[in-house]
């Protein structure tokens, strides 16, 4: 079984981030969600921190190349998807969590994950093995033959989670994921979060301070579709001060941020 | 596999403490991986730790599967059903079917009208294709569109499953009220690439919107009030909606890169 | 592989007895660490025993040994990679000597001369990368978490061996 390996896949790497985006804006209907936003991400698990409203939404689905950028420039593992790109293989590499999914309720969710499998053009005979790694890795071995109707709220997720990691992918993208987890199933999902982070750039978009803080090496927050701040997660908490909102020394940082960030704006 | 792995050097690769070299190494494991043989000579040659490991493992397994659920059973015919068949499509088809009956029947209850069903066949497969990969109806709609499949390709696949029904309802509806094949096929068939070719610059959807309505001002108003036969339906007229179909899904695969991105398009 | 879909327990008995001294021999060549190597075996065969309806459908030329150490493969990436969130990576066993012995010197022939020169010329971490990337079918990015090196270290690694195979071929 010895296999080849081809010279494009021990070609150096050209890209120093993978996903890199200078002046950004995206559109969501008429009003510009995002709006000149410069942004930098490596390895590791990014938590997306923003008040509703801010274009964290916009930003995901416009870096998971669902929508089209309306200025600006995007560059996902160093190929540049605005404009008239191939789009096919940066989306290969690729995995997206919407926040509101939809799914064919009558499928099983191993049929889910396998078609998801399909349709991001895996490789036919690596499909079955992927898909039992990938269920087993969330936790949803038990589940694996229901049907996706059946699934409550957290299971629901985990299954949304198992078919954007399917592809093992290099750019992970996950909105809200933890919205309707109970406490006990956050702590499970931070767990996968930080080991998918140890070789894939992770993009957790929350607007809960102690998920981002538990679980992420660098910080993101931005706020009328523009970026605020980016740090490490003590460098959030440095922000604040006693004055500040917030239960926590992160919460605190995160609306000191958000309050001067409004009153620049005001000026 | 003539020569086979001697039990000597079988026992050193087994054991972790032996030397062995690498190429050695390599050329046991790469024979290993297709020699039944050997590896029962390996199954025979296992050391004491070794054996204890396994069956470690094999208890542990035990009582995982004793645990967990029972292996699944596949589902044979339903992975090829996922990706041609699309439920969301079918109260819309039946829509469809429903309305060519109906002009089946007028045509027979008032036989003095005007082909109804040469009039209908360009905007029957219109609804079909316009909401087969439609935000607002496909409930998957936001997981497929990041994906590398999403384009051309797909939009022509659920385009098949659309034409895969109305095709042979417009056959039958056509061959019931006497009118030629090629008439109702042709330009429902043109109208499809049409569609699909305009959909790459203005969205799928708008582009069954206005051809639709373009052809009921242009042709069936015009014809419901004259009851004249329109021009663009006689009989000599199949070889243009044969070479316009031709020309038009031309224009669609040129295009096809316009429709990686679903969202323009919905 | 259906007999044991239909949750033939003996079937899937068998299919251990027959293959599980290989993968352990095998494994432990790659993980020092018999934790490790355990954990993998019990996760493997079990994923097989779950998902045994879907490999019946898709099977490869390789038979059930090629993705019984696909299947290995990956759990071993998966179980390196929870480790190396702890900073725990288990060692990777390196082999001393490279060249067989005399008497070894029929073995060698299955491997090929030309590759035997390559592997002289280049260094036990270049080796490795070659094993891992051409004879266990890793990734650049699997192989990067398994010998914990960077990615692009890998890869020069690798350009290195293509480069030195090339010229063992020339």
């Amino acid at each position: 079984m010895m296999r080849t390996v081809s010279a494009a896949e021990t070609a150096p790497t050209t890209y120093p981030w993978a996903v890199h985006a200078e002046g950004l804006g995206v559109r969501a209907g008429r009003h510009l969600a995002v709006d000149g936003l410069d942004l930098a991400l490596g390895t590791g698990v990014h938590g997306l921190l923003g008040p509703n409203g801010a274009g964290k939404t916009t930003l995901m689905r416009a870096l998971a190349t669902v929508v089209k950028p309306a200025d600006g420039r995007l560059t996902l593992l160093g190929e540049s998807v605005d404009g008239r790109a191939d789009l096919r293989r940066v989306r290969r590499r690729l995995g997206y969590l919407p926040q509101q999914f939809g799914f064919y309720p009558r499928f099983t969710v191993r049929e889910f994950v396998e078609y998801m499998a399909w349709l991001k053009e895996m490789p036919k005979a690596a499909i079955p093995s992927a898909v039992q790694r990938t269920i087993d890795r969330v936790g949803l071995t038990a589940k694996a033959g229901a049907r996706m109707k059946t699934l409550s709220g957290g299971m629901l997720r985990r299954a949304g989670i198992a078919q954007a990691i399917v592809n093992d992918p290099a750019v992970l993208l996950l909105d809200e994921p933890t919205v309707g987890l109970d406490p006990e199933q956050r702590l499970d999902f931070r767990e996968l979060l930080r080991d998918l982070g140890v070789d894939s750039c992770v993009l957790v978009s929350t607007h809960l301070v102690e998920d981002v803080v538990a679980a992420c090496t660098d910080v993101v927050l931005i706020n009328e579709g523009r970026l605020v701040h980016q740090g490490t997660p003590d460098d959030l908490a440095a922000q604040g001060g006693e004055g500040d909102a917030g239960d926590s020394p992160a919460e605190r940082g995160y609306s000191a941020l958000l309050r001067r960030h409004r009153a620049e704006a005001g000026r | 596999m003539t020569t086979h792995l001697s039990p000597a050097v079988i026992a050193r690769y087994v054991d972790r403490e032996a030397e062995l070299d690498e190429v050695t190494a390599w050329s046991v494991e790469v024979h290993l991986e297709d020699c039944a043989d050997c590896r029962a000579l390996v199954a025979g040659g296992t050391t004491a730790d070794s054996q204890a490991l396994l069956a470690r493992v094999a208890a542990g397994m035990d009582r995982d599967i004793a645990e967990g659920p029972a292996p699944v059973r596949r589902r044979r015919w339903s992975p090829a059903r996922n990706r041609w068949l699309v439920w969301h499509l079918v109260p819309w088809l039946t829509m469809t079917v429903a309305v060519l009956g109906c002009a089946v029947l007028l045509q027979a209850l008032q036989p003095g009208l005007p082909s109804l069903v040469s009039l209908l066949a360009p905007v029957a497969p219109l609804p079909g294709v316009a909401i087969a990969w439609s935000r607002r109806h496909d409930p998957a709609w936001e997981l497929i569109a990041g994906t590398p499949a999403a384009g051309l390709a797909m939009l022509l696949r659920r385009t098949a499953a659309v034409l895969a029904v109305v095709v042979p309802a417009l056959a039958l509806a056509s061959t019931r009220t006497g009118v030629s094949l090629a008439l109702a096929l042709l330009p429902c068939l043109a109208f499809t690439a049409a569609t699909i070719a305009l959909g790459a610059f203005v969205g799928v959807r708008n582009a069954a919107l206005g051809l639709g309505i373009t052809w009921s001002l242009a042709v069936v108003v015009p014809t419901v009030l004259t009851l004249d036969s329109p021009a663009v339906l006689q009989p000599g007229s199949s070889g243009v909606w044969a070479a316009l179909t031709l020309a038009l899904a031309v224009v669609a695969v040129s295009r096809a890169n316009n429709f990686r991105r679903l969202s323009s398009h919905s | 592989m259906r007999r044991i879909a239909a949750a033939d327990r003996r079937a899937f008995d068998e299919l251990y007895r027959r293959t599980s001294p290989w993968l352990l021999a095998r494994l432990r060549r790659r993980c020092a660490d018999d934790d490790v190597v355990a954990d993998v075996m019990q996760e493997t065969y079990l994923a097989v025993w779950r998902a045994a309806g879907s490999f019946a459908g898709s099977a490869t030329s390789g038979g059930a040994v090629g993705w019984l150490w696909t299947i290995a493969a990956h759990r071993l990436v998966d179980a390196f990679r929870r480790r190396a969130r702890q900073n725990q990576v288990p060692a990777v066993p390196l082999t001393e000597t490279v060249a067989p012995a005399a008497e070894d010197e029929v073995m060698a022939g299955r491997v090929g001369h030309e590759l035997e020169h390559a592997l002289l010329v280049l260094p036990p971490e270049a080796r490795q990368v070659l094993r891992a990337m051409v004879l266990d079918g890793f990734s650049v990015r699997e192989t990067s978490l398994l010998l914990g090196v960077p990615e692009n270290t890998v890869k020069s690694r690798a350009r290195r061996a293509r480069i030195a195979l090339r010229e063992a071929l020339s």
